[in-house]
């Protein structure tokens, strides 16, 4: 059972979330916070495996307590949940601590696969942030830069550029004729080689890429 | 010849008319020439020849005289509304005079619009900010509560609504991009959240996303701070050039570059595009210029034919938020 800490300061939206976590035979909201101030003290006297902060809260932001709480002894694991479509909060949330990052838009889709992802120890990335970096490291590939060595199938690589393109797992399938779970497997495994799947080191190749401020 | 310059106009008009009278006079004393009691045919010639050539005299003396206030006058006339450049402070007497007051106008005009722009810049970003947050904060959250239900209810429905609830969610989510979009453009919250070098590396990155150039962008570390209204006129510029460069210029490549200079924080934006000749400014350029004077900030636009355009803002930073 992995057990849940929810803080959002728009209760109905708190209480939505709640629902389609619950849904989930193995995920249980234990708690919940209605500011960032909240949330650490929560995480003080709950015990939790995982926090689920929303962006933008009062008294204290989500990336402020999130900086808070992973600075404890044994952190749980966190995750943002944001209306910004952007790559600099992404970075924001990974150099606070997070290990993902959903998207308010899309969080009826990929919230649960980004605690499930949380709590294997991967990283969760968006769609947008993931064609980005991936449109960024094609970049570099054709420039003749020296970037993390991989060597990708040919399917991989047909994958990767669709990535590029920002299509959805969705809309891959559908244009290579094969199902679903196939693209999400290359996907899984494309990140992987290109080492995007890691915190530390995604944080680490945005900087180097001037993606981000060191 | 110049008049001394402390002389006010009315001395000078006197002394003219003065000078023509004493030497009417002398001429009258000193030489041959008499007016009996009876005047005669000739001497009525003679004495109107002398007043026509006295009056005559008297006028290109005073014309003389005036010729610095017309001068003046004429370039009065062409000051433009946009860019009031000083008169000269030179010439004699009270065109001197004139011309130191009318840049005392000047200055005090151009100050007032800079306050009067500034206060309607600093509204618009004001309501802007308040409008976008009032999205995000609202509809966003809204629009989120209904997205999350609509994906609760479809696994409780019965099997033939569900395709019917999917796409009513679809229409949810469409509705959270947009509201998400408009509130960005609106007001990037980037830079309120993350600063001046974070808001420009998304631009960036926003930028290459929806355009054919690429961008290659240089921030110097451990920049002072500016104000938030430096700031924002920062992000706005940049904003503006990198529009400029994508849509007018057909631009391949953007270097975008914030560095520190002295004592000013410099923003360069660098294309290779098609550039422009002369002042053929459209009015984004004109509101990067308004921009700019509101925090005293500096902005030049170089661009030639095929060789690109660079715009370039120098922000004093101590200055800043004065």
């Amino acid at each position: 059972m992995i057990r849940i800490l929810l803080a959002d300061d728009h209760t109905l939206v708190r209480r939505g979330v709640r629902l389609i976590l619950e849904q989930e035979p193995d995920l249980s909201v234990v708690a919940e916070a209605g500011d960032g101030a909240e949330a650490v003290e929560r995480v003080r006297d709950t015990e939790v495996d995982l926090v689920v902060l929303d962006i933008a809260m009062p008294r204290m932001t989500g990336l402020q307590a999130a900086a808070e709480i992973a600075r404890r002894r044994h952190p749980p694991k966190i995750l943002m949940l944001s209306m910004h479509d952007n790559e600099q909060y992404f970075f924001g949330a990974l150099k606070a601590g997070a290990s993902g990052y959903v998207l308010k838009s899309v969080a009826d889709e990929d919230l649960v696969a980004a605690c499930r992802a949380a709590m294997r120890g991967e990283t969760f990335l968006y769609p947008g942030v993931e064609s980005t970096l991936v449109r960024d490291y094609l970049d570099r590939l054709r420039r003749g830069e020296r970037v993390p060595a991989s060597v990708l199938t040919a399917r991989e690589d047909q994958v990767i550029k669709l990535i590029a393109e920002g299509r959805s797992s969705r809309e891959i399938a559908k244009d290579l004729h094969i199902a679903l779970k196939t693209v999400e497997g290359h996907r899984a495994n494309i990140l992987g080689k290109l080492r995007m799947r890691d915190r530390v080191e995604l944080t680490r190749y945005a900087i180097r890429a001037g993606l981000i401020e060191p | 010849m110049r008049l001394p310059s402390h002389l006010p106009l009315f001395w000078t008009i006197c002394l003219i008319n003065g000078v023509v009278l004493v030497a009417a006079a002398l001429l009258l004393l000193f030489s041959p020439a008499q007016v009996s009691a009876d005047a005669v045919p000739s001497e009525f010639i003679v004495v109107g020849a002398g007043l026509v050539v006295m009056i005559l005299t008297d006028a290109l003396l005073i014309r003389w005289a005036l010729a610095p206030l017309n001068r003046l006058i004429a370039r009065l006339e062409d000051i433009e509304h946009l860019e009031p450049t000083e008169l000269p402070e030179e010439g004699s007497g009270p065109v001197l005079g004139i011309a130191q007051s009318v840049n005392g106008l000047l200055e005090r005009l151009a100050e007032e619009r800079r306050t009067g722009d500034a206060r309607a810049l600093a509204a618009q970003e004001a309501e802007r900010h308040r409008v976008a947050q009032e999205l995000h904060d609202e509809v966003g959250q809204s629009l989120t509560v209904v997205l999350l239900g609509l994906k609760q209810l479809e696994s409780q429905a019965p099997a033939d609504l569900v395709p019917e609830l999917a796409a009513v969610r679809e229409s949810a989510r469409a509705g959270l991009d947009d509201v998400r979009r408009v509130a960005r453009r609106l007001r990037p919250g980037v830079l309120e959240d993350l600063g001046l070098a974070s808001a420009l590396a998304a631009l960036a990155t926003e930028f290459s996303d929806h355009s054919s150039a690429s961008v290659r962008r240089s921030f110097a570390p451990g920049l002072p701070a500016l104000s938030q209204e430096a700031e924002v006129v920062v992000y706005r510029v940049a904003q503006e050039a990198l529009t400029n460069a994508a849509r007018h210029a057909d631009a391949r490549a953007v270097e975008l570059s914030l560095q520190r200079l002295g004592d000013r924080v410099v923003l360069e934006v660098r294309d290779d595009g098609r550039g422009f000749t002369g002042l053929a400014e459209g009015s984004g350029l004109m509101g990067m210029r308004e921009r700019a004077a509101l925090v005293r900030a500096e902005l030049s636009v170089v661009s030639q034919p095929r060789h690109g355009t660079t715009v370039r803002l120098k922000v004093p930073f101590e200055a800043v938020g004065a």
